[in-house]
């Protein structure tokens, strides 16, 4: 009864098995098990969209070459041609958040994306590859990006440190969508689900009738809507990635 | 209600996202990096390479079909164009042999003509000389018969026999006028 009107359960974390790593618990979870779960699911599309590489392709194939497609083309939109590196970061990333949404559709599965701490961490991640980039690429003149040319020095004390702030925002701003997006659209699902036995338990048949009528559509709709977010929440993030990126790698501007 | 919320405190608490990074947030990073970096290696080195490949197979597979494509289109047109030369050629060819048998014929029917007109007139003319030897005998003869008429009607008229000199010269003059 808890597991079906609690809507913060869904996100428990609970131990499969303990494992320690250098005095660190990295014990073996319900989240690390949906996150290898979605691995092999997204290298075993992956193995069976290139099995076998066709001239003329079978529809797996297809999906394998529609997925690269997408987001090559985000990175080649973005990035141009000094992107081409990170087409497999990018995919990776991508490919990793949404099958850990779309895993998260299912009832009793759990979302691995709808804990900050793996959200925070990507986006740490995805900051810090940028700063690394930048740094290799441009050396120490990485930090123009700070410093936006043609604005009167007199201004360049205020917005200097806005820029630092903005910069610095963005893994914040990265990780906490993602995981607020798929914990809000989940508590948002159990919250109106639980509406149909809170209805029937109240009025009895009417109730039932009513949540049947009413909320069943509703939990319908919002589901198609989650499927949207589940999408979108990832190719929020590739774009992001690469948009990021592009301190490093394009021009000052 | 007391026991629930000790239940959910026991469990991690009531929001687990926060709750629990104390106790299992090294674990997710832990698995996230490890998870993570097995797809980065197997979409890097294995999957991409071969998406990438069978797109560039693809394209270099079109590329190369136009190509032969285009030189077949070239080749066609080429014959076409020695085809529609070798037609003009025949064409002028024999209109060259039709308008030279057509001459030749032309020339024969000529002098043909010519040889069958001479022929015809050379019959003409000697039956022309025929005719009017004929009728120059004739002449002579209705002369004479003219003449022994005349002599034997005299005779029978007058019971004398005229002189031949007589009646050639009345008949000449009945005949001549």
């Amino acid at each position: 009864m808890r597991i079906a009107t609690d809507p913060m359960h869904q996100f428990q974390i609970t131990k499969l098995f303990d494992l320690n790593l250098g005095g660190y618990d990295v014990s073996f979870t319900t989240s690390a098990l949906w996150m290898v779960i979605g691995v092999l699911l997204v290298i075993g599309v992956l193995a069976l969209a290139t099995a076998k590489s066709a001239t003329i392709p079978n529809r797996i194939q297809s999906l394998g070459e529609i997925w690269y497609g997408f987001i090559a083309g985000i990175v080649k939109d973005v990035n141009h041609a000094p992107g081409k590196p990170f087409i497999p970061l990018v995919f990776s990333l991508f490919s990793f958040i949404f099958i850990a949404n779309i895993i998260g559709m299912f009832p009793y599965f759990f979302t691995t994306t709808s804990h900050i701490a793996v959200t925070g961490f990507m986006a740490i991640f995805t900051i810090g590859l940028v700063v690394v980039v930048g740094l290799i690429k441009k050396g120490l003149g990485f930090f123009k990006i700070f410093v936006p040319s043609g604005v009167p020095v007199v201004l360049l004390f205020i917005v200097t440190p806005i820029e630092i702030i903005s910069f610095l925002s963005r893994p914040i701003s990265l990780g906490m969508r993602l995981f607020a997006n798929m914990l809000g659209g989940h508590v948002a699902l159990k919250v109106f689900a639980g509406f149909v036995p809170s209805l029937a338990v109240a009025l009895g048949g009417v109730g039932m009738l009513m949540g049947g009528l009413l909320v069943m559509p509703l939990i319908v709709g919002v589901t198609a809507l989650e499927f949207l977010v589940a999408f979108l929440q990832a190719y929020v993030f590739a774009m992001l990635t690469c948009v990021y990126l592009n301190d490093a790698l394009g021009e000052a501007h | 209600m007391a026991t629930e919320t000790a239940e959910h405190a026991a469990a991690g608490g009531r929001f687990p996202p926060f709750d629990q990074i104390a106790t299992t947030g090294v674990s997710q990073v832990f698995w996230l990096i490890v998870t993570f970096a097995i797809l980065y290696i197997a979409v890097a080195y294995v999957f991409l390479p071969k998406i990438r490949k069978a797109i560039d197979d693809r394209d270099g597979a079109i590329k190369s079909d136009v190509a032969k494509a285009a030189a077949l289109s070239a080749k066609a047109d080429a014959s076409v164009k020695l085809f529609e030369a070798e037609i003009a050629a025949a064409r002028a060819n024999a209109r060259d042999t039709a308008s030279k048998a057509k001459a030749e014929a032309d020339a024969k029917t000529a002098a043909a003509t010519a040889a069958k007109e001479a022929e015809l007139n050379a019959r003409l003319a000697a039956a022309e000389a025929r005719i009017s030897e004929t009728r120059a005998k004739a002449m002579t003869n209705v002369a004479a018969v003219a003449e022994d008429a005349a002599a034997a009607i005299a005779e029978r008229l007058t019971g004398v026999k005229p002189s031949a000199a007589a009646v050639k010269a009345a008949v000449s003059g009945a005949m001549g006028g």
